[in-house]
């Protein structure tokens, strides 16, 4: 019953992929959680109305499909500013952005769940606003954002899939790859689960863990 | 005002010198690259390995032109339904997928001249003892239900009055029929009557002539306004010819009879 066509060099390929989703997850969550912190900290102090143009700028990456937005922005980069990033710059450069977009939110979300009165006792304390921020904010708001941004790079690990369409072979290409020459759909879809499963379980326990910890002792 | 207009004028004159300076060849050439389109999911004209290196008529023909080029070639993988996309997208640089050169597409995209062509192959059971087109005229014939050359084949029966046509789901079906004896002989495009033949899991059956149906000429394509690099495809395709690359590489992957890249009494 188990016979297939699969073999070690077909598994050390999707492992290969595997290796690529992760390291395209992993850069985009980097660069996206510091500059989604940074555009959620700027949009908290400008308030509504002068942070307008940053969050309609954020919202376009959260409302327009991921597919989309590596498409275009592979054909922008290369047919108007004819430059030729590789396939691999440009998946990191979109989902770094779309991490962001989805990152200011959860960072303001958390900000925002800091109690006023709080702040506003740091403040009367003689706390600058870095200290109050430092102090204060940041290690209430992080507990209060962990699990979401947990959430969040656990979807950018899966929506990374996406980013074959600008030529970068990642777990799900290299099966789609495999299924061509091997037929044998169900059979590897199976094992590409289980990549993804091995994947992101450890996050997701690092994130329950975490959670656990921090929680009121 | 005048300066005004001249200023303009020159403007206009230079942001247009500038866009025409941009030449697709020459680009190429200094990028060190030449992406092309292929399709990989489309034996013997693109395919992988076992170890899941692209290979094939397509991918071979890809690298001679890269090497022509003095650049690396870069395979970009796509589905039927991307190539026109990845072209227009700035993805790939040339199609070298199989495409073939209809009038709609030219609408869009720019054709060299025929690098390929599939033509319609008759494949017999030699017990049956045809050896020609002609010879099927009164067998039991059969082909892929829908496909181009079913359609074709089912209404030559009926011309000759004489025979029977029988539709099969599959083309690994008709082929099978026809190694068992259930029908005599088939009409499927040569590069899968021999890729079928090759393979040795139909045994007693061989490809035996060409059939008189339409032939599908495909094209290297590039973006229709692309001139310089057009010419550049057509004279490459002209040499892969004149230098016997065509039969050689035809010979490797598909095999069997070199189909003929002209269009009789055409010039072109």
């Amino acid at each position: 019953m188990f016979d297939t066509a699969l073999s070690a060099a077909d598994l050390i390929f999707l492992a290969k992929g595997a290796g690529m989703t992760i390291i395209v997850t992993a850069i985009s969550v980097a660069i996206g959680t510091v500059l989604g912190i940074l555009f959620g900290v700027i949009r908290v102090q400008l308030g509504a109305v002068l942070a307008a143009p940053l969050t309609f700028f954020l919202d376009i990456f959260r409302s327009v499909p991921l597919l989309i937005q590596l498409v275009l922005a592979n054909a922008f980069m290369g047919m108007v500013l004819h430059l030729r990033f590789s396939g691999f710059t440009i998946a990191c450069m979109v989902l770094s952005l779309y991490t962001a977009a989805y990152c200011a939110e959860i960072v303001r979300g958390g900000i925002g769940a800091v109690p006023a009165t709080t702040r506003r006792a740091a403040r009367s304390l003689g706390m600058s606003w870095w200290q109050d921020m430092r102090y204060i904010v940041a290690p209430l708001a992080t507990r209060v954002a962990l699990p979401s941004w947990i959430g969040l790079a656990l979807g950018v690990m899966k929506d990374s899939a996406l980013v074959y369409v600008v030529q970068v072979t990642e777990l799900l290409k290299s099966t789609q790859i495999l299924i061509t020459r091997l037929q044998e759909p169900l059979f590897l879809l199976m094992i590409c689960g289980a990549f993804y499963f091995i994947i992101s379980f450890p996050l997701a326990r690092l994130g329950g863990y975490l959670e656990k910890r921090w929680s009121n002792d | 005002m005048k300066t005004l207009t001249m200023a303009a004028a020159l403007i206009a004159t230079t942001a247009l010198a500038g866009t025409a300076q941009a030449d697709k060849l020459d680009d190429i050439i200094a990028s060190g690259t030449l992406r092309c389109a292929v399709v990989l999911d489309f034996p013997p004209m693109g395919m992988r390995d076992e170890n899941n290196n692209p290979i094939g008529f397509d991918v071979d023909y890809c690298n001679d032109l890269a090497a022509a080029l003095g650049v690396k070639s870069e395979i970009v993988e796509t589905p039927f339904p991307e190539r026109i996309p990845a072209l227009m997208s700035g993805r790939v640089d040339v199609g070298v997928a199989s495409t073939s050169d209809t009038l709609e597409r030219a609408k869009t995209v720019g054709f060299s001249i025929p690098y390929f062509a599939f033509e319609m192959a008759v494949t017999s059971n030699d017990a049956s003892g045809i050896k020609s087109f002609d010879d099927m005229k009164g067998h039991t014939v059969g082909a892929t239900a829908g496909t181009f050359e079913a359609i074709a084949l089912e209404k030559q029966i009926n011309e000759w009055g004489d025979g029977t046509f029988r539709p099969y789901q599959t083309q690994a079906d008709v082929f099978l029929a026809l190694s068992q004896g259930q029908i005599d002989a088939t009409v499927s495009t040569s590069t899968v009557a021999q890729a079928n033949v090759k393979t040795g899991n139909f045994p007693g059956i061989s490809v035996v002539g060409k059939a008189p149906f339409d032939t599908d000429y495909v094209a290297l394509f590039t973006n229709r306004d692309e001139y310089g690099l057009i010419n550049y495809l057509n004279l490459f395709v002209n040499q892969q010819i004149r230098t016997g690359r065509y039969a050689e590489l035809y010979e490797k992957w598909v095999g069997g009879e070199l189909p003929a890249l002209t269009v009789p009494n055409a010039y072109r």
